[in-house]
């Protein structure tokens, strides 16, 4: 970890307007449950090819904030969004925008591994079938292998991709998921706590693939563990009570937080 | 002759003991309850429960045996010859059929307790009468006296062994668990007592029916002669064209009630507001209170001339107790029935799912399609077997709106009878219960308890394996 943090050294600016290689730009992000504020006007602009990673205590608004970016909180009831969210410039809460194309581009991975009762081969190409992306068994063998192969898990399941995805592992399970979201081919994968229903070994499995994933994909990840903030995320961004924080380089959050809270939470002092 | 009085009594001795119990458990822990091992009202209830239990105990077992045991002696005690009526042949006793000894002994009790007997009776059976009520009363007599020593027993020994360290609570527990075991096995007992009725006049029926007949037989007409000259209705007991009526409806209600009920069910828990919500499912769960009568009267004065005249203006001949109507209104009774079970699975099946699916860019139509319908599968196969089985033993709506005819069609506009129809038909009235046409509702009826008890067991198993899967 130290090592780590030592190799990106600390630049504390925070990113300029909407350079070229920003993949979320957004601003002033209030999100209502009914009459409960739970995000009290959040700018944050997420880079390309990075692994941003979204830390703070429970109830701070991070998960919120992450299911904003595929507008997964319009299957909450009472759920409300306001500001603008911008993927390569384009609002995403336009009411013109598909929000089935929208979550194709933007994967997620959630906090439970959630595989359908399905077999191991239908979870991975339930997506491409519905996106109508592959035509024929053979571009699905495909698929599903390629998904299976990116996500670390084709050689553990390669012989019984007939079998019910319910039957793996935890760990498993959950890079089934991931395996499950890359068949669509997104560009940005969004990953509620997706370690923390897994022990040590599954854990460092996913994160190594978290990193090997980030050569092609943007990923936020939102996480409990600040270790794993700090091995896995380029950018952190420190959440508490619905307002951000801090925002910046990891190491620099990490060594050289300017905020008392940040530095507080980080240090285990509360949260 | 009161037993009622008498077993007021008991249930007042018991609460006497039980008052006389709890002050002496308090007495014997001087006022001091937390040196008693259990608190005063066990001791209180474990004096009840002795002085009532054994004397109720003695009480049933004395009112099952007294009745056999006082006929045998009124009949012990006839003269070799007897009379029955007045004018009447002399009966050797000894050699006295079923059917006369029972008309005797119905003689006899009607006598004895002062209702008008069936026919001017002899003066044997006037001494029998009299000897009868001797014996009667003399049994009440002893069964008061040795209920009482058994309560008094009961007390005593209950109440003297009140101390502190009695375990009286742990004694009340198991006198508890008892009942409930009891009451438990109450409902078992009453399914099989039904099983075993069914069993015998189903044997019955089958020694004067082959099975092979009843089960294989295409030609149902239950209508058999009473007297040896009547013309016509021989009787035939092929029951297939009335399982096969039942099959009919059964399907046409299934039509009616799965497609529509399981439309509502995805409606109610996948797209509606939670206002809607929870204005529709209380309405529909109305639908389920909807006495079957009602359906019965509105399948057969509303719907039913509905589709023939429907049916008529293009063409169709269609009957006026047709399959259809009958099938479809059963089918409207069942929509509740399907819609309530498959709402409840289909919201069990975790949010998770609708996430991850969602989270990938499925519209909601696929979600449900891909993901929801078949993790609730087996839950809704079983409410859909549930809904079959009720289908299948419903009988006021075939009643009123199918037909008598048993037809072997599978035409829904042609009447056609069910299981359930003719077993009302065969029973209700003045039945005699040594023709076939009376019996065969028995056999009917136990083919249609197979049927529903599989399904049942069936719906069950998938039910309950569904569950496990979530919890």
């Amino acid at each position: 970890m130290n090592e780590a943090i030592a190799a990106v050294g600390g630049t504390a600016e925070t990113a300029p307007q909407a350079p070229p290689g920003l993949k979320f730009v957004t601003r002033n992000v209030c999100v209502f449950y009914g009459e409960k504020q739970a995000l009290n006007g959040i700018d944050l602009d997420i880079t390309e090819c990075e692994v941003t990673a979204l830390i703070g205590p429970s109830g701070c608004g991070k998960s919120t904030y992450l299911r904003c970016l595929n507008r997964m909180n319009d299957t909450i009831d009472g759920a409300r969004v306001t500001g603008s969210l911008e993927l390569d410039g384009e609002d995403i809460y336009d009411p013109r925008l598909d929000v089935v194309q929208l979550r194709a581009r933007v994967g997620m991975v959630f906090q439970k591994p959630n595989p359908f009762p399905k077999s191991i081969y239908d979870n991975v190409a339930y997506g491409p079938r519905i996106h109508g992306l592959v035509t024929g068994k053979a571009e699905t063998d495909e698929i599903v292998h390629t998904s299976l192969a990116k996500a670390g898990l084709i050689d553990e399941v390669k012989d019984r991709l007939q079998e019910p995805g319910t039957g793996l592992s935890g760990g498993q399970q959950q890079r089934l998921c991931i395996a499950r979201a890359i068949a669509v081919s997104p560009e940005v994968i969004l990953m509620d706590e997706p370690c923390s229903a897994l022990d040590p070994i599954a854990t460092a499995r996913i994160e190594e693939l978290i990193d090997e994933l980030r050569e092609n994909y943007t990923i936020v990840i939102v996480t409990h563990s600040m270790q794993q903030a700090a091995r896995v995320s380029q950018k952190t961004a420190f959440f508490h009570l619905g307002d951000l924080i801090e925002y910046g380089e990891t190491a620099q959050i990490f060594t050289n937080p300017q905020d008392e809270k940040t530095q507080g939470y980080i240090t285990g002092r509360f949260g | 002759m009161n037993y009622s009085i008498l077993l007021l009594t008991l249930v007042a001795l018991s609460i006497v003991g039980y008052y006389m119990g709890r002050n002496r458990a308090r007495v014997t822990a001087d006022g001091r309850i937390d040196r008693l091992h259990s608190l005063p009202s066990y001791y209180g209830t474990n004096v009840a429960i002795w002085v009532g239990l054994p004397a109720f105990i003695l009480f049933a077992g004395w009112a099952a045996l007294q009745a056999p045991i006082i006929e045998g002696l009124v009949f012990g005690s006839l003269p070799d010859q007897i009379r029955m009526t007045v004018n009447g042949d002399l009966l050797a006793t000894a050699k006295m059929t079923a059917a006369q000894k029972t008309l005797f002994l119905n003689n006899v009790q009607n006598i004895a307790t002062g209702d008008i007997a069936s026919q001017a009776v002899s003066d044997d059976v006037r001494r029998a009468a009299a000897h009868y009520a001797r014996l009667r009363g003399l049994s009440f007599m002893m069964m008061i006296g040795a209920m009482l020593i058994a309560a008094a027993i009961g007390a005593f020994f209950a109440y003297r062994a009140i101390n502190p360290t009695m375990r009286a609570r742990n004694t009340v527990e198991r006198v508890v668990s008892g009942v409930m075991l009891v009451c438990s096995t109450l409902a078992v007992m009453t399914t099989v007592g039904i099983v075993l009725s069914l069993l015998f006049e189903s044997f019955d029926f089958f020694t004067k029916v082959s099975p092979i007949e009843f089960l294989f037989g295409t030609d149902w007409s239950p209508q058999t002669a009473i007297r040896a000259d009547q013309v016509g209705s021989s009787g035939a007991f092929g029951a297939i064209p009335v399982f096969a009526g039942t099959l009919l409806i059964t399907v046409i209600a299934m039509i009616v009630a799965v497609p529509v009920g399981l439309y509502a069910a995805v409606y109610l828990s996948e797209y509606a507001r939670p206002k809607v919500r929870s204005t529709v499912k209380p309405v529909m769960e109305i639908l389920a209170g909807v006495p079957t009568v009602v359906y019965g009267f509105f399948a057969a004065l509303t719907v039913a001339p509905f589709v023939r005249d429907a049916g008529n203006s293009i063409g169709l001949d269609v009957a006026s107790e047709s399959a259809l109507a009958a099938g479809v209104v059963m089918g409207v009774m069942i929509i509740p029935f399907v819609s309530s079970l498959s709402d409840d699975v289909i919201n069990a099946v975790p949010q998770s799912m609708r996430d991850g699916s969602y989270g990938l860019g499925a519209t909601r139509s696929e979600t449900i399609r891909e993901v929801i319908l078949p993790a609730a599968l087996p839950g809704i196969v079983g409410a859909v077997l549930l809904a079959v089985s009720r289908a299948i033993g419903e009988t006021m709506i075939v009643v009123m709106a199918a037909g008598l005819s048993a037809n072997l069609t599978a035409n829904p506009f042609e009447a056609v009878t069910t299981v359930t129809v003719q077993i009302v038909t065969n029973l209700t009235g003045d039945p005699e219960f040594d023709s076939p046409k009376t019996l065969s509702a028995f056999a009917l009826g136990l083919v249609l308890f197979v049927v529903t008890l599989c399904l049942n067991v069936v719906a069950l198993r998938v039910v309950q394996k569904y569950r496990e899967k979530y919890e």
